[in-house]
């Protein structure tokens, strides 16, 4: 057999000298001719009707535009699924951290100035922060619509039946915060005109090729004429897959025609990007004397904060791997997605699937206690194998090594 | 912001009682640029004292170590003047931060800064440190446990500064014990922390003690009732567990109504008691009393 | 705005100039030196991807006032030699990944392996504990300064 050359070798990064060397660029590290600066002004409540006023800022020495809702040229609003956002906030906010308007200056110290300028008329308006809350029908309202917003069901068996034959049911609720990615580079962009007058942003992105669509409807022209580069990315781990500062340099860098540049500090960061769900979870988890799963039922609730992102594909894996990687004949699933005034949430590593383990393997070590058996045998007596069938009906064919995973674990 | 960078102490004595309360004294900044940028601090001038020699350092004199405001974190834990008897001093200087933090940052920064969680000031408290606080045409000297006022505020005249910070050279039956609880090994801000100052004689007898808490309340502070309770006692786990449970006490009464009053009056019998263990194990050269 | 004159050494090369008093040395470095391999994750001590070596120290260079440099020596990532053999164990151990800790972290090791060639695994953990990386995990970076050092040594690293 001729021998693999790449496969099965540590091969070296093909970036990385650049990056031990510092010669990397990061969107932070672009300096323009001729650049502004931009500072975005944003809420600082949860849940507000805004009356902006942006004259006193716009009369500074040095500040060239302040852009508000009025100045979008074409679609005030993104999102990757449900187009909840708006790219500045028009009529009310919906959380702490909704941009409301974008300052260029000439440079930055002059857009920080300005940030003092800005007047923001809050009237505030009741808010609901706990999902269970905003479940109810007489809760506030973030969107002119039910707060919840994604119901996902798995139905596989008889659970009601399945719970009467179980010799032990443990049912618990089990809560995981928001979480955030803390990725080590702010966000930061440039954007400009190029020669042939269409606008080249210049982000650290997960997904250039929809910024280039949300651009491209937020400026009312072509995709075509929405160039989206991007450089090197300072971690991201799904907290760059919404849109932060890309529509606002666009739409700065189309109406004044010169580059534009914005760098966010930490602390915008913190409330500009979305975070991993908060859940809620219920569970109800039955097995027979000799550990064998029976039943599950389980309520997952997910806090999607003021904007849907990725909620129902995050929602529906966690709804899917519910189970954990266990056979269990009869299941019961619901698990919703809820708008609240919280920051709001979306991809971060597992998707959806890392908040479920803390509730199913939790119930395992539980069941185990109860029946006397170790967290091993309960385990080994349930885990996916090969021909397994999950509860959503897929086989699982081809290689599951599960069993031995845990049988090594034996040794520990 | 006017930034001046004096070539001697005279100097910044000049500027302080040119300027007084408007102009900060600048030596790390690990703080202070924070709160520049913050707007939460906005002088006049800023009087920058980190490379000012005069200020900086570690010294003995026939009767005290005397260590400068401008001192940072590093240098202390390097110092070879300070002894092992003294490790306290050094563990807490070296649990300040991160070494980026603590090649800048200073001990005078720490003491003047007052902040209830400032890494050296409770072994420098069990020390019973004396300031030496100068003035244009002015010197006092005042001891650390006198010194703070409030949170965040120490006793200083706008146009006085820190120029010395001196204690008394342990002897070979003392030492002084450090402990810290944070939330992470790196970069924690004390949650809770303990120095004890710590002589006994031959027979275990406490000939002198002194305890210095770290945020627990406003500022750092001695705890006199425990001090009184173990002094000319024989040190065995009797009497460290009755000081345990009469520091719980004192700690929950100074705390209470707040949410962390219980947390922290449990976890600083623990934190007091491996503190104390530490000093004992300096003035013995062992540990008779952590069992495991 | 008033303006300092400082004189400062980076990287070897003397330089004299007009800073603003309240420029942090970061912002001097990157904004006006385009010396763009110090970066700022935190701008509060934190994180230490700004991290350079100032008077044979490393410091977070988003907490020192560019006034408070002058007179001094500073390195930054731009100085350190094309063929370190940090740089280049640093790329052979994959450590790294997203690149924005990765100067700060080469200049950390670089600070301990220049007093302390034979480091401990807690010694290089402690060495580079003001530089927060949310990539690798840091076993990939510890490992990659404990290569340095075999090298640095005379080993060949292995």
């Amino acid at each position: 057999m001729n021998e693999l050359k790449i496969v099965g070798k540590s091969i070296n990064k093909i970036d990385a000298k650049d990056k031990v060397d510092g010669s990397a660029i990061y969107p932070q590290d672009i300096y323009l001719e001729n650049m502004a600066f931009g500072v975005t002004i944003r809420s600082t409540r949860p849940h507000a009707f805004i009356k902006v006023d942006t004259k006193e800022a716009g009369k500074i020495d040095g500040v060239l535009k302040v852009f508000t809702y009025k100045d979008v040229p074409g679609k005030n609003h993104h999102g990757v699924v449900l187009k909840d956002h708006e790219v500045f906030a028009s009529k009310k906010v919906r959380r702490i951290g909704d941009p409301i308007a974008f300052i260029v200056a000439e440079t930055k110290e002059i857009a920080e100035y300005a940030k003092n300028f800005i007047k923001v008329e809050y009237e505030d308006i009741p808010a609901v922060f706990d999902p269970e809350e905003a479940m109810k029908e007489d809760s506030p309202k973030v969107h002119d619509r039910d707060n919840v917003f994604y119901h996902f069901k798995i139905r596989r068996g008889d659970v009601e039946k399945a719970f009467k034959e179980c010799h032990v049911i443990v049912e618990n609720v089990y809560k995981v915060p928001m979480v955030d990615h803390a990725f080590l580079q702010p966000e930061a962009g440039v954007a400009f005109l190029d020669e042939d007058g269409r606008v080249v942003v210049i982000a650290s992105t997960q997904y250039p090729h929809f910024d280039q669509e949300e651009i491209a409807e937020s400026l009312g022209v072509n995709k075509e004429m929405v160039r989206v580069l991007t450089p090197a990315v300072g971690g991201a781990f799904g907290g760059r897959e919404d849109i932060t500062v890309q529509i606002h340099l666009a739409i700065a860098a189309l109406t004044l025609k010169r580059p534009v540049k914005t760098v966010y500090s930490r602390e915008e960061s913190f409330l500009a990007h979305s975070k991993r769900h908060a859940m809620k979870m219920y569970y109800k988890t039955g097995a027979l004397k000799d550990g064998t799963l029976l039943a599950l039922e389980a309520k997952i609730i997910g806090d999607s904060g003021a904007y849907a992102s990725w909620a129902m594909n995050v929602l529906r894996k966690s709804a899917v791997h519910a189970t954990g990687p266990y056979y269990i004949p009869n299941v019961k699933v619901d698990s919703f997605a809820v708008y609240t005034n919280n920051p709001f949430t979306g991809a971060m590593r597992g998707f959806g699937a890392t908040q479920v383990p803390i509730a199913y393997e939790q119930q395992m070590d539980i069941l185990a206690e109860k029946l006397g058996l170790t967290p091993i045998e309960i385990r080994l007596k349930n885990c996916f194998r090969e021909g397994s069938e999950t509860a959503t009906g897929q086989v699982l064919e081809g290689f599951v090594p599960l069993e031995r995973c845990i049988e090594e674990l034996k040794s520990f | 912001m006017e930034a001046i960078k004096p070539k001697n102490l005279e100097e910044v004595l000049e500027y302080k009682s040119k300027y007084k309360g408007d102009a900060k004294i600048i030596a790390g900044g690990t703080d202070l640029i924070i709160k520049i940028r913050k707007g939460e601090e906005n002088p006049k001038a800023l009087i920058d004292i980190s490379s000012l020699n005069e200020l900086k350092g570690i010294r003995e004199t026939l009767e005290y170590i005397e260590i400068g405001p401008a001192t940072t974190f590093t240098e202390i834990c390097e110092c070879i003047l300070l002894n092992k008897n003294l490790k306290g001093l050094k563990d807490a200087a070296r649990s300040v931060g991160s070494p980026q933090i603590r090649n800048r940052g200073t001990v005078g920064g720490n003491i003047c800064n007052a902040s209830p969680a400032a890494d050296t000031v409770p072994p420098l408290l069990a020390l019973d440190s004396i300031l030496v606080i100068e003035g244009k045409g002015k010197k006092r000297e005042i001891y650390l446990k006198d010194f703070f006022k409030d949170k965040g505020r120490g006793e200083l005249e706008g146009d006085e500064i820190l120029t010395k910070i001196k204690f008394k050279n342990p002897l070979k039956n003392q030492g002084l014990g450090f402990y810290k609880l944070g939330l992470r090994k790196a970069l924690a801000i004390s949650r809770l922390s303990f120095a004890v100052f710590l002589e006994i004689d031959e027979m275990n007898r406490i000939e002198i003690v002194r305890i210095a808490s770290g945020a627990i309340g406003k500022f750092p502070m001695r705890e006199l009732e425990v001090e009184e309770y173990l002094t000319g006692r024989i040190i065995n786990e009797n009497t460290i567990e009755e000081a345990e449970t009469l520091l719980e006490r004192v700690i929950f009464e100074r705390l209470k109504g707040r949410q962390t009053a219980k947390f922290k009056s449990i976890a600083a019998k623990g934190v007091f008691k491996k503190a104390l263990l530490n000093a004992l194990y300096l003035c013995k050269g062992v540990n008779d009393f952590e069992k495991n | 705005m008033i303006l300092k004159k400082i004189e400062v050494n980076i990287n070897g090369r003397d330089y004299c100039l007009d800073v603003e008093e309240n420029l942090r040395l970061i912002d001097l470095l990157r904004d006006k030196l385009k010396l763009t391999g110090t970066k700022e994750g935190c701008g509060e001590g934190e994180c230490g991807a700004c991290t350079v070596i100032m008077g044979g120290k490393i410091v977070n260079s988003c907490l020192v006032l560019a006034f408070q440099a002058d007179k001094s020596r500073i390195i930054t990532i731009e100085g350190i030699e094309e063929d370190d053999v940090i740089k280049n164990s640093f790329i052979e151990e994959g450590a790294v990944q997203c690149g924005f800790c990765t100067p700060g972290m080469v200049l950390a090791a670089k600070s301990l392996l220049d007093k302390n060639l034979n480091p401990t695994e807690e010694e290089i953990r402690e060495a580079i504990s003001g530089n927060l990386c949310r990539c690798t995990g840091y076993n990939k970076i510890v490992s990659a300064v404990k290569k340095a050092a075999k090298l640095k040594r005379g080993g060949d690293g292995e």
